[in-house]
Order: C-alpha cells, then sequence, then structure tokens
C-alpha cells in the first residue's frame, strides 16, 4: 500500500463560509500502481493529492502512507528560468539537503537514460514544451520518491504535444517502477494511463465509481485501440453525469 | 544561445539598415534639441533678449564650473553630495529589502505594520526636517537619513509587490518538496524577484537624489545643494546653474549605472 484514504473530508474556510471540498473519501492505491482520479473541473482534485502529499491535514478521517517519499508533478512545468536544466533537476535535492555527488550521479544518469543529456546546460526558455514537461518529470525523480502525485501534468501542453507527453510521462514511471497517483478532469488520458479509475462527483468530491482497467497491455497507445476503451469513457461519463 | 547567421537575403539587409538608420536619428534629434536649447539660450543672454543676471547662461555656468575647479572645490562639492546620495541609496535599499522580507516572512507582522507604511509613504518628508536637524544635528548623518527616509519606503512596498508576484505553483512545487522559510526564500522568492529588485534600485537611484539635495537645502555647508541654496540667497545665479548641470550628469550617470548592471544582470539569467 502506498497510500490509503479512509473516510477523509476536508473543508476550506474563508471569512465568507467553509466549502467541503471532499467528503467521505475512500480508496487504495497500492505499490506500483497507477491510479488516475477523474473529476468534472472544480471538484476538488487538487485538494486530494495536497491531502495525499501531507502539505494539508483532513478535516475528518484518515490518512495512512506506506514508506517512500512523495514527488510532485505540477499543472505547469514550473521550471525556474534563471537555473539551467541540470539545475533544475538538482532543485530538490537542494531543498532535501540530499545534494550529494552520488544522489547528483543518479539524478544526472536519469537525466541522460530519458534523452536529456543534450540539454543540461541549456536553459528551459530553450527547450520545447513537451522537453519541459519531461525536464519537469525527471526533477521529480531526481530525490528519489516512490509515488508521484500528478496534477494535471499535461493540461498545458496543446492536443498533439499532449499525446506524446503522456505516453512519454507513463513510460518512463512504469520503466521506474513508481507509483503514480494522477488527478484530471479528461476521462481518455485517465483511460490510457492508469491502472485503475477512480470517479468523482462534483464538490463535495466524492467516490461515485471504482474502475480496474486491464485491456491494452498497459500501454496507452494499444489501449486507445482497443475496443473497451470506448466502452469504459461511455460508462465513465455516465458515472460524471456529462 | 542562437547563432548570429551573418548570411542575410536582401529584404533583411534593407531591414537591418532601416533599423540602423532609425537608431541613428533619434540619437541626432536627440543631441541637435540639446544644442539648439543651449545655443538659443547663450544667444539670447548675449544679444541681451534674456537678463543673464537672472537666467545666467551656458558660457557663464561652464566659467564657474572651470572656477570652481580651480579653486579645488568643485570635487569637494561633487563628493560630498555622491557620497551622501551613494550611502542613503544603499542603507535604503538594503534596510528596504529586509524589511520586505521580515513582513514577507509573517503575514500577520505584514497586516500590523501596513497603515504606518501608508501614512509615511503619504507624508512629505521635508515636514520631518526640524525633526531631523534637532535629532541629528547638522552633519552628513541628518542628510543621509533624509535620503534614506525619502526612498527606503518604496523600496520595502517595490519589494513586497515583487514577492507577492512570485508564481504559486513555484511556491506549491518548494513546500511539496519540503522547502522551509529560508529555502524559499534563497531558492524561490529572491531569484524570482530580481527584475522587482533592479526596477526597486532604478526608482530608489532618483528618490536618493531628491533625498539628498532636499537635505542639503535643510542643512549643510557643503555639496551640490549647498552650492544652489547659497547661489539662490546671493543671487549668482552663475552658480545656481552650474551646480544644477552638475546634478543633471551625475543623476543621470548614476541612473546609467545602474541601468547597465540590470542589463548584465538580466542577461546572464538568459
Amino acid at each position: 500500500m502506498s497510500v490509503r484514504f479512509a473516510g477523509v473530508s476536508y473543508a476550506y474556510h474563508t471569512p465568507s463560509g467553509e466549502t467541503l471540498a471532499v467528503k467521505d473519501l475512500t480508496f487504495e492505491v497500492d505499490d506500483g500502481q497507477f491510479v488516475a482520479v477523474i473529476g468534472p473541473s472544480g471538484c476538488g482534485k487538487s485538494t486530494i493529492l495536497s491531502l495525499a502529499a501531507g502539505l494539508i491535514s483532513p478535516s475528518s478521517g484518515k490518512i495512512e502512507r506506506g514508506d517512500g517519499q512523495f514527488g510532485y508533478m505540477l499543472q505547469t512545468d514550473a521550471l525556474f528560468p534563471w537555473r539551467t536544466v541540470e539545475q533544475n533537476i538538482f532543485l530538490p535535492l537542494e531543498i532535501k539537503r540530499k545534494n550529494t555527488p552520488e544522489m547528483k550521479r543518479n539524478a544526472l544518469m536519469l537525466a541522460e537514460k530519458y534523452g536529456l543529456a543534450g540539454f543540461l546546460k541549456k536553459s528551459p526558455a530553450q527547450l520545447s514544451g513537451g522537453m519541459r514537461q519531461r525536464v519537469a518529470l525527471i526533477r521529480t525523480l531526481a530525490a528519489g520518491p516512490q509515488t508521484l502525485l500528478l496534477d494535471e501534468p499535461f493540461s498545458a501542453l496543446d492536443y498533439q504535444t499532449r499525446l506524446a507527453v503522456c505516453d512519454d510521462v507513463h513510460d518512463i514511471i512504469k520503466k521506474e517502477k513508481k507509483t503514480a497517483l494522477l488527478v484530471t478532469h479528461d476521462i481518455s488520458e485517465a483511460i490510457a494511463l492508469s491502472d485503475k479509475v477512480i470517479a468523482l462527483s462534483s464538490r463535495p468530491a466524492r467516490v461515485v465509481g471504482e474502475h480496474p482497467v486491464t485491456f491494452g497491455e498497459g500501454s496507452p497507445k494499444k489501449r486507445r485501440e482497443c475496443g473497451e476503451f470506448a466502452a469504459l469513457f461511455e460508462a465513465l461519463r455516465k458515472e460524471l453525469g456529462i | 544561445m542562437k547563432h548570429k547567421n551573418t548570411n542575410y537575403s536582401a529584404d533583411h539587409a534593407r531591414y537591418l539598415k532601416r533599423t540602423k538608420r532609425g537608431k541613428i536619428v533619434v540619437h541626432a534629434v536627440r543631441a541637435l534639441i540639446l544644442a539648439a536649447l543651449l545655443g538659443m539660450w547663450e544667444l539670447c543672454a548675449q544679444t541681451g533678449v534674456f537678463d543673464p543676471f537672472i537666467t545666467s547662461s551656458p558660457s557663464r555656468a561652464a566659467k564657474t564650473i572651470a572656477d570652481l575647479a580651480a579653486a579645488g572645490t568643485l570635487f569637494y562639492h561633487i563628493g560630498i553630495t555622491l557620497a551622501e546620495t551613494v550611502a542613503g541609496f544603499a542603507i535604503a535599499v538594503a534596510l528596504g529589502y529586509s524589511c520586505a522580507v521580515l513582513l514577507w516572512l509573517n503575514e500577520r507582522v505584514r497586516a500590523i505594520f501596513e497603515p504606518y507604511i501608508v501614512v509615511l509613504n503619504a507624508l512629505p518628508k521635508i515636514a520631518l526636517g526640524p525633526l531631523i536637524i534637532i535629532w541629528m544635528g547638522t552633519g552628513y548623518t541628518a542628510i543621509i537619513f533624509m535620503t534614506v527616509l525619502v526612498s527606503i519606503i518604496v523600496c520595502i512596498m517595490n519589494m513586497l509587490a515583487g514577492f507577492a508576484a512570485v508564481d504559486k505553483t513555484k511556491q506549491l512545487l518548494l513546500r511539496s518538496m519540503g522547502a522551509g522559510r529560508a529555502a524559499m526564500l534563497t531558492k524561490l522568492m529572491m531569484p524570482a524577484s530580481l527584475p522587482a529588485f533592479m526596477n526597486t534600485l532604478k526608482v530608489a537611484v532618483g528618490l536618493a537624489w531628491i533625498g539628498s539635495i532636499m537635505g542639503e537645502y535643510i542643512v549643510s555647508r557643503a555639496g551640490l545643494g549647498y552650492l544652489i541654496v547659497y547661489g539662490g540667497q546671493v543671487f549668482k545665479l552663475d552658480l545656481v546653474m552650474a551646480a544644477t548641470f552638475i546634478l543633471c550628469l551625475l543623476a543621470g550617470g548614476m541612473y546609467a549605472i545602474v541601468a547597465i548592471i540590470e542589463r548584465i544582470v538580466v542577461k546572464r539569467r538568459g
């Protein structure tokens, strides 16, 4: 088990009142599993990741975490423009004070393994959107987290890049044997990437359906070609009430 | 880095020529305006259209500068005003930046001090002149204090705005990595707000000159502001104009230095 939500609720407080973002949420992400959480825009999906990462504590309920650290990947690549690609990748090492030569070497090996060798000394501004998102992923992986929390990491990309980066990220995460919790509002993305899709209601978010995805040999490309893809898409669409 | 392509098409060569010519025109017209203004002024003073006793003239101001230089007091006065301005500027920027960091670190402290900063910003600092003389004496400290007073608030407010404008996603990213306040500040807030800092320097340079000359108006025994006040009191308009010319050059020069530093910093960031 990597992370388990048990009856978790969370409310935001503002002077004008309180907003229940998630309500009585229960689900589990196993080690090595890729879980996608989908729901309508603004249903509190990002809150789920903040809760999972421990950045905020639930108002009620319990969150259990397995061993291993968490790494965040956000909607925009959030690369620091004043740092080179290499320095960006080292950022989590510096923050977590794991800035040892060995950790740096590991991070660089990872970067080279996934085709960033020629870009290390460049500035992020010189990279394409897809390449920047790959740098963001390697940066997330650099500190050696076991679980990745992905907050609509492809939503800022144009459609073509998005498909490519989507497959790319899936590939790298599977190869590195990481656990992933993805939140997205894109049904097809969720089906293509994950081992399990969890559908949420609009705010306050509750689980309205859980679907294991087993077809297509775990490859996003093959999955999109499968007949089951359309069937699951329809089922999810109905659950989400779109 | 983009490689410079030296193989242009004829169209591109024309474009380059056109931009270059545009730049030359701007510089030429600028110089022409200055020359025309000085020339007209000189002419009017020479031919008696203006009374040079009241308006002075470029040649008389130049002669005054030469006389001051010959008497050996020119660089003394320049040095004093320059030292006061640079000291006040440096203190205001350093102190203002530190205050902004403190206010950023603690939201409640910021809320507490906000009205004080607003009032201090709105207050015409010259109103504090008598107090400053009584508290700080009539030496350089009073003038430097005035300089700091005039420029520090803008430094604080500019930097606070700079910190507030830092991308929230990047802040969330650092927090998710477990960054504390110190790491947040050094890894993200300070580098990200560098353009705001350079902007602050530019504004503070101008304000520092206002502060130091204002300070010298209130209380001084030397400096360019002193020369201007003294010249005005004894009706030596040549001295007033001479000091004002030098002030223009110095203020412009200091701004140019900051602008050059900005360009280097921005370039290095890529």
